[in-house]
């Protein structure tokens, strides 16, 4: 493979893309291992902490309830903005869903700025390969701020449970997302409690409203289906086993309860085992047996990192974010060795992943996210923060995506047919020629097909920008090009 | 009458002109406004028209013998051209120019081009706003650097400062809140982009198809150029209202693009028959608007310039359309331009007239009529447009007469 082709794949596949291409060296693959580690601080200012995000949900709901009203989540929030604004200055004042506007702008303050940083960090970073194996990561333990009761905890969730794990052990990366807050909270283990346990035998008699009903097993299943086995692992193989099944789903959510997040403003930390809410007894799940208390959890979250089904899953599911829609089953099967040989080790697999033939075929496959495909183009055209004015999601949602607002736990689809609607394309289309209009102008599109596309410029791409009638049409076919959607 | 002490910022040129041409009492004291740091002075308004109209298809030489079979199809309209002088005629939706023209408001060039003639879009493009003799001899404007130079104010309707207005500090910019729907053009483009790459195709093909107006429909035909030049009146009205003000920019500029009619571009609703229409209605927009009686005169001090960076082919091209070309046609209007006529020094449309056998040739580089609009409109000193806004450019003279007054 020639040098250049490597460099512009190292930029535009493992990277998020350059608008020059020199800035790669003379060795990508170097300059991609040498990215290899937590991902950087995100950019950005006012950027809240978990202990920070957590305050200022206790406040929002310390104030609802003096007013008696329960704070609406993203949808109903959005309709109630558009009902305030047709009513009359009167009955504005009247409003019974009114929540205290300085509390509720302070949530929203807090979701915009974690996107408005999520996006301006990816767009500046010299190193892209981690910023990308981050956003794989939170995509791959998502949490969606479209809930009221994850509002304002998705960024802290990205800064404090994700980047700063993600080339380290996948079990302290598993541990850190299972006990954030907002994964507490946004798969219900808040409310999960032990059948057994002394907070559910404290149950109020008569038709008081019961505090804790009992086991939630939403987070328990997540983390078996979504984050570590995989949820093909629970349909029999062809060897006629499963990896797990209902009573491991169930067992496993015993495992979980008296883990609870403190939504006191006067709490010290954000995440605290109660063992009041903890089920009683020894818990069998995966074969094995786990005592009761709270040592049980990190053994579970041992044994399913190095369990052989969570390595496929994983690897599966990087290869598809990088490879192909179908990844190729040696590739998976490669993955996979290389991160049990390393007893679970996330650098092992991006080594192996960086080594294989396969990441590297010369063919553009994967189609970009509308996120992705914002990030590239900030990056292509150089932009600085501008581009996330005034919307600070710099217009991505027009795309098709809400960012921090994914529509499942399951996260963003990573597959072509999930984004590739003729609506979708329209969007994409006016999103970009939009960005050429405000920023785009001054640049030469040929300049940056040369200099950032390199060898992955087709002959007719390149026939299509020195025919352009104008700049910015230049600019805005680089952009639609199909050598720029897809990476 | 004119009086022999008028203020000494009026060249002896202007009063000279003015005292041939018998000039009222009226037009003198409009003269004795029209100095600098007044308000209420010049307006100049350039229209860029951006990605090469057919010259020869707007204002089609009709009664030049070789015009029929130099143009074949395109000699053909589906209503009568309408009459300027000479061989001259104007496409028949420009009706709008025409009565400006007849008024004696509107003049015409022809087989006026740059000096640069290889044929780029962006070069082109480049060297008509920059002012320069070869592309990217020049990084800002020449309209830029002529404010900059007189301290006077620009205004691009525009969300971002083209070109031609870089160079300058004083550079405002407006317009509308709703970006502009992605053009015909683009999307017949992309089209052909995504030729290998069938689910893209797929996509778009899908796309198009939900968006399509139906046939014959008139609005959808005018839709045909995109919502952007739909807008082009309203926008224009606005400049207007800009202009008009006395303490409002000196210079405004307007940009159209998709004029770059590779095939069929004779179709009655197609792409840039829709253009011409907004061109035109563009026009009388501004116009109206700089006419309206709080614009108090405006249109009097007022010259509209339209351009664009090159003309097209003689002969139509195998998509019944026309690629790039060299001489292209041009206009000028307002209360300020001696019009009901067409300057051009006509070449001819025989092949062994045209240039490098497929073009109009230029005759006249575009920097002339424009030295002169900065000199006789603006009363910027040919000093100042010698040395910094067309900097070598001495052989290129500014034309005299163009302005009525």
């Amino acid at each position: 493979m020639s040098p250049s082709l490597q460099t512009a794949l190292a930029a535009h596949r493992f990277g998020l893309g350059e608008p020059d291409l020199a800035v790669v060296g003379p060795d990508p693959l170097a300059w991609l291992q040498a990215q290899i580690g937590p991902a950087d601080p995100q950019q950005g200012e006012a950027l809240a902490s978990t202990a920070e995000a957590m305050r200022a949900r206790a406040e929002t709901a310390r104030k609802a309830a003096r007013q008696g009203v329960a704070i609406p989540d993203a949808a109903a929030m959005a309709a109630h903005a558009k009902a305030r604004a047709e009513m009359s200055p009167g009955k504005k004042k009247d409003d019974p869903n009114r929540v205290d506007a300085a509390a509720r702008e302070a949530q929203r303050d807090i979701a915009a700025q974690d996107v408005y940083a999520r996006l301006l960090t990816a767009s500046q970073t010299r190193r892209p390969f981690a910023e990308r194996l981050a956003l794989f990561w939170i995509n791959h333990f998502s949490v969606s701020g479209q809930a009221a009761k994850v509002r304002g905890l998705v960024g802290a969730f990205e800064r404090d449970a994700i980047r700063p794990h993600i080339a380290g052990k996948f079990q302290d990366l598993l541990r850190a997302s299972t006990l954030h807050p907002a994964m507490l909270r946004y798969l219900d283990n808040q409310r999960s409690v032990g059948p057994h346990s002394r907070a559910a035998m404290r149950q109020p008699a008569g038709d008081k409203k019961p505090k804790a009903t009992g086991l939630n097993e939403n987070l328990a299943r997540e983390v078996l289906e979504l984050h570590t086995l995989g949820a093909e692992s629970s349909r029999p193989g062809s060897n006629g086993q499963v990896a797990y099944a209902q009573a491991d789903v169930t067992e496993f959510a015993r495992v979980l309860t008296g883990w609870t997040t403190a939504d006191r403003a006067d709490a010290s930390t954000p995440v605290a085992f109660e063992p009041n809410r903890h089920e009683p007894g020894d818990k069998h799940l995966l074969g094995k047996t786990y005592p009761a208390g709270q040592q049980a959890l990190d053994m579970v979250l041992h044994d399913l990192s190095l369990h052989p089904a969570t390595a496929h899953f994983l690897a599966t599911k990087l290869a598809r974010h990088f490879v192909a829609d179908d990844p190729p089953p040696a590739l998976v099967s490669r993955l996979a060795t290389a991160y049990l040989d390393s007893q679970g080790e996330l650098p092992a697999m991006y080594q192996a992943l960086l080594a294989s033939p396969q990441a590297w075929q010369p063919q553009l496959v994967k189609l970009k996210t509308p996120e992705e495909f914002a990030i590239s183009s900030a990056r292509m055209l150089r932009l600085d923060q501008r581009w996330l004015q005034p919307a600070r999601d710099g217009q991505v949602s027009v795309m098709g995506q809400v960012l921090h607002e994914p529509p499942s736990p399951a996260g963003w689809p990573d597959k072509a047919e999930d984004w590739l609607g003729p609506d979708a394309l329209w969007k994409r289309i006016e999103w970009s020629t939009g960005l050429v209009t405000r920023f785009g102008t001054a640049q030469d599109a040929r300049l940056l097909a040369r200099d950032g596309m390199g060898p992955l410029l087709s002959a007719e791409t390149g026939q299509q920008l020195a025919r352009a009638a104008d700049g910015a049409q230049a600019l805005s076919l680089l952009l639609m090009s199909p050598e720029f959607q897809r990476r | 009458m004119t009086s022999l002490d008028s203020p000494p910022s009026f060249s002896r040129r202007t009063l000279l002109r003015a005292a041939g041409a018998g000039a009222l009492l009226g037009a003198a004291s409009t003269l004795a406004l029209a100095g600098p740091g007044q308000p209420g002075g010049p307006r100049l308004a350039f229209v860029i028209l951006r990605g090469g109209l057919d010259g020869l298809y707007a204002v089609p030489p009709i009664g030049d013998p070789a015009f029929a079979s130099a143009r074949g199809p395109l000699a053909e309209y589906a209503s009568a051209p309408l009459p300027l002088q000479g061989v001259f005629a104007l496409h028949p939706a420009l009706t709008e120019l025409h009565g400006m023209y007849q008024r004696n408001e509107a003049a015409v060039l022809h087989a006026v081009g740059l000096s640069y003639h290889e044929r780029s879009h962006f070069d082109a493009q480049q060297v008509l706003e920059s002012g320069g003799t070869q592309p990217y001899q020049l990084k800002d404007g020449w309209l830029g650097r002529a404010l900059q130079a007189d301290a006077r104010k620009g205004l691009a309707m525009n969300t971002a400062v083209p070109l031609v207005l870089r160079g300058s500090r004083n550079i405002d910019t407006w317009a509308p809140s709703r970006l502009p729907d992605p053009s015909d053009d683009l999307l017949q483009r992309l089209s052909r982009m995504y030729g290998d790459d069938a689910a893209l195709a797929g996509a778009l093909q899908r796309a198009r198809g939900l968006r399509e107006g139906p046939e014959g429909d008139a609005m959808a035909s005018d839709m045909a150029g995109g919502k952007a030049v739909a807008a082009f009146p309203a926008l224009c009205t606005r400049a207007a209202e800009f202009l008009a003000q006395d303490q409002g920019p000196q210079v405004a500029v307007l940009e159209i693009e998709g004029w770059d009619s590779h095939a069929d571009q004779a179709a009655p609703k197609g792409r840039l028959s829709a253009n011409l229409r907004q061109l035109d209605a563009g026009l009388a927009a501004l116009r109206a608007g700089l006419t309206a009686p709080a614009a108090k005169d405006a249109w009097r001090r007022t010259v509209v310039m339209v351009a664009t960076e090159f003309g097209r082919t003689v002969e139509v091209n195998g998509t019944r359309g026309t690629d790039h070309g060299t001489g292209a046609a041009s206009f000028l209007l307002g209360g300020a331009v001696r019009g009901g006529r067409v300057i051009a020094d006509w070449p001819g449309l025989s092949p062994a007239q045209r240039f490098e056998g497929r073009d109009l040739k230029v005759t006249v580089d575009i920097r002339a009529p424009m030295k002169a609009l900065l000199g006789d409109h603006l009363k910027i000193s040919s000093t100042v447009i010698e040395r910094e806004v067309f900097p070598g450019s001495p052989a290129i003279k500014p034309w005299d007469g163009l302005l009525s007054a």
